[in-house]
């Protein structure tokens, strides 16, 4: 690596010494040289004075740019930070086994759509609409599962988001997911707009020392919360009361609504029960979360080599014209004379036959 | 005596009397000898009773005795002055010293041979000593020096040696070829020229026809002066080489304008040495 002029340097720069070189045009020209007796016999001409400087011109370009191509230039990457509209969105996932039912409770057949696909449909979406967002995906279900930390690569966030609908297993963990959802966010910039959608089809009893815990975490946090709760047709909503004992047990949703709506954070539930209600639950989430984000943007290590060789090339090509339109009229001149004399050889020949 | 090779002879003609006792093949100043009937004087002044002209004696009222006089043929010597800057290096249709050796050989074969002396001085920028050749009947020591001028290196940038030839060539007058391309500045032209005034200067400009007319229609050149003036990249067009061309005809008419005063007219020597071209040149100005 050379020494960085600005955010420009060379993969090896030790050919930079050869650099001297490209002063060769100002000593010596390509063209052939003509001696004639005295130069000041050709009238004073300011195109071929032009020219000239052209050609020295054309010269130095040819060999500075080879020069340089072999030194392998670079503009070294660099991350610029900027201002958009959007915010670090923190996506946690349900990858539960009933994920892979339908709204309808069913294993999906034919045309239907699982809980999943539908998820990953929507929220993919909604990852590529939103240009200067952060997310981060984690998943969970017994234990939580790192997908991929905050990041503004679309493209990774996509690929983890079209992973979603892969099987899911086991049971619904909302707590230890929470916490793992709520570490994605990271050290707390000020004026960034935080969010944390949860999407899950049910609720988990959490357990009252993690209540304070995840608590503490939102308090320091201090994220948007939005409940994507997929409602399976015929479960209980979240806002409905069980007909026996009001225990975390027996409506795990309500419980975990009510955890959350005393958490002291803007909160808001969507309570969907088909591919549409989501997407609308998705558009309103869209809406809220508007407002200014620093993002940075990296701009990869791009390299020079070609149009280091372009202006080699261009400086060439005019140094192959000039030598195509070169004269060499003392040559031609002598060759005329060989001509002139070669008759007289075969003249002499023929003669010396004859005789 | 003359080899078949040799070419014609340069005929000249001084433009003055030669004086001096030798015998020549010009027309002397003096008289004596067996030549041209030059006039008649009174007997007492020249006691020659062979040539009384008795026509003469007779017609004269005061019955003196008339003696014919007849012109004395007298020799001359020829000097070449060659310019041995770098620029006669040049090579183009012909090789530019290679016509001064042909002009040399031919000068002193002609010279020598009618009687006359021939010598040779060559000048970069200082007086070439080794090519010296004070003027001389012998006519082999005349070709050899001739000869060695073919050989001879050119590398000065300028023929201010040719004030010292100047110098060297006091005295008698003398025909004298000064052999150059006369790239020089117009003062050292007129500076060389009046210093030979005394002389028959007969410059000889060396040309070639690729310098002018042999020019290229089109195309990219690199001049390269020989004498050290610097490069410098030419895109010869038709118009540029017509001017070129007007150019090489103005220096030549400046020349020839600047030898008015001095010399005779130059003669433009190009690509081939042309013996009686040169005669016709001498015998006509």
């Amino acid at each position: 690596m050379g020494a960085p002029l600005g955010s420009f340097g060379v993969a090896t720069p030790w050919l930079l010494w050869l650099l001297p070189l490209a002063l060769l045009p100002l000593l010596r020209s390509a063209t052939r040289r003509t001696a004639i007796s005295a130069v000041s016999a050709a009238p004073a001409d300011p195109l071929s004075a032009a020219l000239s400087a052209v050609l020295t011109g054309a010269g130095l370009l040819a060999l500075t740019g080879l020069i340089v191509a072999l030194a392998g230039p670079y503009r070294a990457g660099e991350s610029v930070t900027r201002t958009g509209i959007g915010a670090q969105v923190s996506m946690l996932i349900d990858r539960s086994g009933s994920m892979n039912e339908t709204f309808a409770g069913r294993q999906p057949s034919g045309e239907e759509e699982s809980k999943a696909a539908a998820s990953r449909r929507i929220l993919g979406a909604f990852v590529g609409e939103r240009a200067h967002d952060l997310f981060a995906v984690t998943a969970f279900s017994t234990a939580p599962m790192l997908v991929m930390p905050m990041t503004d690569r679309r493209d990774a966030v996509r690929a983890a988001i079209s992973a979603i609908d892969r099987p899911g297993l086991d049971y619904t963990n909302v707590a230890r997911g929470l916490g793992m959802a709520l570490s994605q966010f990271g050290p707390a910039a000020p004026g960034v707009s935080r969010a944390l959608l949860l999407v899950s089809d049910g609720a988990a009893v959490i357990d009252p020392r993690i209540q304070a815990q995840l608590r503490a975490e939102f308090a320091k946090v201090r994220p948007n919360l939005y409940w994507l709760f997929l409602r399976t047709k015929g479960s209980p909503s979240i806002h409905d009361k069980p007909a026996g004992e009001d225990t975390p047990q027996a409506a795990p949703e309500r419980h975990l609504d009510l955890f959350f709506k005393s958490l002291a954070v803007p909160y808001r539930a969507f309570e969907a029960e088909g591919a549409e209600a989501v997407a609308g639950a998705v558009r309103q989430i869209e809406a809220l979360e508007r407002d200014p984000i620093p993002y940075t943007e990296i701009r990869p290590r791009r390299d020079l080599t070609g149009y280091a060789y372009a202006v080699a090339a261009l400086g060439l090509l005019l140094l192959v014209l000039a030598k195509l339109a070169e004269a060499d009229f003392l040559r031609q001149g002598a060759r005329a004379t060989g001509e002139r004399a070669a008759p007289a050889g075969q003249a002499g020949a023929e003669r010396r036959k004859a005789a | 005596m003359s080899a078949p090779e040799d070419g014609a002879d340069i005929v000249y003609w001084p433009r003055w009397r030669p004086g001096g006792h030798r015998v020549g093949a010009h027309r002397g100043r003096d008289a004596g000898g067996l030549g041209t009937f030059r006039d008649t004087v009174s007997f007492l002044r020249l006691p020659d009773a062979r040539r009384i002209d008795i026509r003469a004696s007779l017609r004269d009222p005061f019955e003196g005795v008339a003696v014919r006089r007849f012109e004395a043929r007298s020799p001359v010597e020829t000097y070449a002055l060659i310019d041995l800057s770098a620029s006669m290096r040049f090579r183009g249709r012909a090789d530019r010293l290679g016509l001064a050796t042909a002009f040399c050989t031919a000068l002193a074969r002609s010279a020598t041979r009618i009687g006359d002396g021939f010598g040779l001085m060559a000048a970069d920028a200082a007086f070439r000593e080794d090519l010296y050749l004070p003027a001389t009947r012998h006519r082999a020591a005349a070709t050899l020096a001739a000869a060695r001028i073919g050989e001879a290196t050119c590398a000065g940038a300028s023929a201010e040696g040719l004030m010292e030839a100047a110098r060297r060539l006091a005295g008698r007058p003398k025909l004298v070829f000064l052999v150059s391309d006369f790239r020089w500045p117009e003062a050292a032209i007129t500076r060389v020229l009046s210093a030979l005034a005394l002389h028959d200067v007969t410059p000889v400009l060396l040309a070639d026809t690729l310098e002018d007319d042999g020019l290229p229609a089109f195309g990219l050149v690199e001049l390269d002066d020989l004498e050290g003036a610097g490069r410098r990249l030419v895109l010869l067009r038709p118009s540029l080489r017509r001017r070129w061309r007007q150019r090489e005809v103005e220096r030549i008419e400046t020349l020839r304008r600047l030898c008015t005063p001095f010399a005779r007219p130059p003669f433009r020597l190009a690509d081939r040495f042309d013996a009686e071209a040169l005669t016709r040149h001498l015998l006509t100005t």
